[in-house]
């Protein structure tokens, strides 16, 4: 196992070089120049020449890649072409607030979606069952900034339960941070709320059907039991798959999240940095979603040997 | 849990919640002391000099002074100077600064930090290069006072220190302003009213401003940039919100105190809430530009630039920008901004045709050979984008061929700096829009000059640079006006470009605020918070 790890943790490297040359290539051929955006309408040619030029985007592209990639190996992502800040430091200042509604969103669906799942395949074809799935479809097809601003209508503007908007952090108590963030979960959390529990749902139909929970209902072994305890954890691998496969959709779904509930997080970084093209922070980001995608789909791996003992690497 | 103990779970839940056990959370509540301002763009960037967007300018009048600062009848009126000696041909200034002017970090303002200053800006501003190009010497006389000689007279020396276009010639610690113009600063220390909060700057989502007790206002009331800037918040969140229904739901709910640039669309449902109060934002609303590229067919030829003219119909363009509200838009057959000292339609007779038969034998005349016109139109802004679809249809059916090309702002900007042809990636015309502060004269305004340095389009005239020269020279308004009539017809003749009309935005705030201004930006001086 120790050395499965090893080895995944390695193969990462060239998998992150790859994605740090095309990313860079990517956004060399991409439209767009920062310097007329600094700029702005009142400069002439010759002042977007010699603002290009200060941030040093007139370099050939080998030049300006070897120079990042020096860089990057010591851990320097860079500074902001904009802010002049280093591009570390707004990733750190942006990180808690993604962590927290991503922790939060994610908590919250498998609360939600795995009991849904469970109850949905015990009670199947039923009044129960269609009224889950009913609710799947919905939560598939409904777009998430919809979710959002009918929530902030309802809770926010006409109960007033809840703030509308805003990220409050972890340092100034639990329940602010937390109030921040229940809307913003339950909308981003939605869409995956439906499709673990279809997921779920579907597995444990597959395990319900099995000789062994036939032999555990002839033994008297009680409900909850058998569905909890016997099936769910032999239903559970692709479970995980999907809930791990489903952060990617999380990354995506947050962006939208945080510019609804002006949230300032990675996912608002990462739009406001594509549409000045502040390249430095977009490869930063694209770097960091990777290496996260790739470190969750390594713990997704891990979790299948927990699961199922017959799985070894 | 059984259908019963949860039917009386949730019963329980709704009585807490209906008895107020479930009070509002304290998300309306805030410090009268501390305002909360969703402004019109995010704050990216803090140099005014280096980046000239008007968020950067809004901010940075918080945080730097300047010498001269424009009031509310544009009169650029003494701020951080006391007094001026002009010899008689106004050829030699000579300003000395106010007592007791302090920078943020407690040192005073001297005339070497205003020199430093004055030469970063003049690299950059046009007014300030045009400056630069006559000038004999700036030097300090002594710790308070500064002359500035030039080789010829310059009548509009203080519109140029005192104009709130961008770049501002804001007074920076020479410290700071020995940066190279080009370059970013990295240390926001000003004498204005109000510090910049870098430590809590989250560039995207938050900037703070505080109270700055070491300055001292002017003793006349303020006016615009002028006049005593006295604060009565201690502390100025800017909250930036990419969303406009999130911002509006922000406001009606209490949780920030005034909006810059809320839409049109959203009005109706902050005018319901009897909280919040909306009115115009700057009466000198903004231009709306249709600006075509006069060096690659068919743009290069006059007749057919003059045909875009007598078919356009500006209501078309002013209400899909800002929809039903006639109060928000007027026709424009000018070049400047309408209800102030210089504004003049001399010349502007085909933009009141609106005779689409007339442009198309006018395009049939030019020899119009069917060359596609680029279109790149930027879909991120919803002025743009709006203004695009309009010019879509409208060349359409004046008979031209349409290349529409939908990108994003980032790449009209570039792609807009391109002299190539079309067809290798260059363009025929892009919409944008300027300020009305903007328009006011030939001064700050690069999209009306028409010389080798002119603005995208690159339009040549030299009638129009003859007239500019006259305003720069000069002597009285009646000059000016003349000027300004001659310079706007023939610039309606060459079609340097073709205005879409004449627009105004809203602000909105909660109505616990007072003191809020209509103005080219948003003063926050005398704004209080109940």
């Amino acid at each position: 196992m120790f050395a499965f790890l090893i080895r995944r943790i390695f193969t990462t490297i060239p998998v992150m070089g790859f994605v740090a040359l095309f990313v860079f290539s990517l956004l060399y051929i991409a439209p767009g120049d920062p310097a007329a955006v600094i700029a702005g309408d009142q400069a002439s040619l010759e002042d977007i020449e010699r603002i290009r030029a200060g941030l040093g985007l007139d370099r050939p592209f080998i030049v300006r890649f070897v120079d990042w990639l020096y860089h990057l190996v010591q851990g320097d992502l860079g500074t902001s072409i904009f802010t002049n800040l280093p591009v570390t430091s707004m990733i750190a200042q942006r990180i808690e607030p993604t962590l927290s509604l991503m922790l939060v969103t994610l908590i919250f669906a498998i609360l939600f979606a795995v009991p849904m799942g469970v109850l949905a395949a015990w009670k199947a074809n039923s009044l129960i069952d269609r009224v889950i799935m009913t609710f799947a479809v919905i939560g598939f097809s409904v777009p998430v900034f919809v979710v959002g601003y009918l929530l902030a209508y309802v809770f926010g503007l006409q109960f007033g339960w809840l703030p509308v908007q805003g990220y409050t952090p972890l340092s100034h108590g639990v329940w602010p941070w937390f109030q921040n963030l229940i809307l913003p979960a339950i909308t981003l959390g939605f869409v995956y709320v439906a499709l673990i529990a279809r997921i779920t749902r579907a597995s444990m139909l597959d395990v319900l059907q099995q000789d062994y929970i036939r032999t555990a209902r002839s033994k008297g072994v009680g409900q909850q039991s058998i569905l909890f305890v016997h099936a769910l954890k032999n239903a559970a691998i692709p479970i995980v798959t999907v809930i791990g496969l489903g952060i990617a959709l999380l990354i995506g779904g947050a962006v939208v999240t945080e510019t609804v509930f002006a949230i300032p997080g990675i996912g608002r970084l990462t739009v406001d940095a594509i549409l000045r093209r502040d390249y430095p922070i977009i490869q930063g980001v694209v770097l960091l979603f990777s290496f996260t995608y790739v470190i969750i789909n390594l713990a997704v791996d891990v979790i299948y040997t927990l699961l199922d003992p017959r799985i070894r690497y | 849990m059984d259908r019963r103990t949860f039917v009386k779970s949730t019963g329980a839940a709704a009585l807490l919640a209906a008895s107020g056990g479930l009070a509002r959370p304290a998300i309306a509540q805030g410090s009268s002391k501390v305002l909360k301002f969703v402004p019109q763009a995010n704050l990216a960037n803090f140099d005014p000099v280096w980046g000239t967007q008007y968020v950067v300018r809004n901010a940075a009048a918080l945080v730097w002074d300047t010498l001269y600062g424009f009031d509310d009848k544009l009169v650029p009126q003494r701020q951080m100077v006391e007094s001026e000696e002009i010899s008689a041909d106004k050829s030699v200034w000579t300003f000395k600064l106010r007592e007791g002017l302090k920078f943020h970090d407690g040192e005073p303002v001297l005339a070497k930090d205003v020199i430093a200053s004055l030469n970063r800006w003049a690299a950059r501003d046009p007014m300030g290069l045009g400056i630069k190009a006559i000038e004999n010497e700036l030097v300090a006389l002594d710790d308070r006072t500064f002359r500035w000689s030039l080789k010829k007279p310059y009548p509009k020396m203080l519109l140029a220190l005192g104009k709130n276009n961008a770049p501002v010639a804001f007074i920076m610690p020479e410290r700071i302003a020995k940066t190279d113009p080009f370059k970013q600063i990295n240390e926001y220390v000003g004498s204005g009213p109000m510090s910049f909060a870098k430590a809590e700057w989250v560039p995207g989502a938050k900037a703070v401003f505080e109270k700055f007790g070491g300055y001292v206002p002017r003793s006349e009331p303020a006016s615009w940039l002028a006049g005593g800037k006295k604060m009565l918040v201690d502390r100025i969140e800017w909250i930036i919100m990419p969303d406009a229904a999130t911002a509006s739901a922000a406001l009606q709910n209490g949780e920030v105190d005034w909006w810059e640039s809320p839409i049109s669309d959203l009005v109706p449902v902050l005018r319901a809430n009897k909280d919040v109060q909306v009115d115009i934002a700057d009466p000198l609303g903004n231009i709306g530009s249709f600006r075509m590229n006069h060096l690659h067919p068919p743009f290069d030829n006059k007749l057919i630039r003059q045909a875009v003219l007598v078919a356009m119909n500006q209501e078309d363009y002013m209400r899909s920008i800002v929809g039903d509200n006639d109060d928000l838009w007027a026709n424009l057959p000018s070049f400047f901004t309408p209800n102030t000292p210089l504004y003049t339609d001399a010349g502007g007779e085909k933009l009141k045709m609106k005779n689409l038969e007339l442009a198309k034998k006018m395009l049939a005349e030019a020899g119009y050979k069917g060359e596609p016109v680029t279109c790149v139109v930027a879909q991120d802004q919803p002025i743009t984008k709006s203004m695009g679809d309009v010019t879509a249809d409208l060349l359409t059916k004046m008979g031209m061929k349409v290349d529409f090309v939908a990108t994003d702002w980032g790449t009209v900007g570039a792609r807009r700096a391109l002299k190539t042809p079309p067809s290798q990636g260059g363009w025929n015309m892009f919409h944008t829009w300027h300020a009305g502060a903007d328009c006011l004269n030939p001064a700050a305004y690069p999209a009306i000059r028409a010389n080798d340095k002119g603005w995208f389009g690159w339009p040549k005239s030299d009638a129009v640079e003859t007239q500019v020269a006259a305003w720069f020279e000069a002597k009285d308004l009646n000059e000016e006006k003349a000027a300004i009539a001659k310079l706007n017809t023939a610039a309606m003749d060459d079609v340097i470009y073709a205005p879409t009309g004449f627009f105004k935005s809203y602000q909105a705030w909660r109505k616990n605020v007072s003191g809020i201004v209509k103005g080219p930006l948003p003063f926050f001086w005398g704004v209080s918070k109940a």
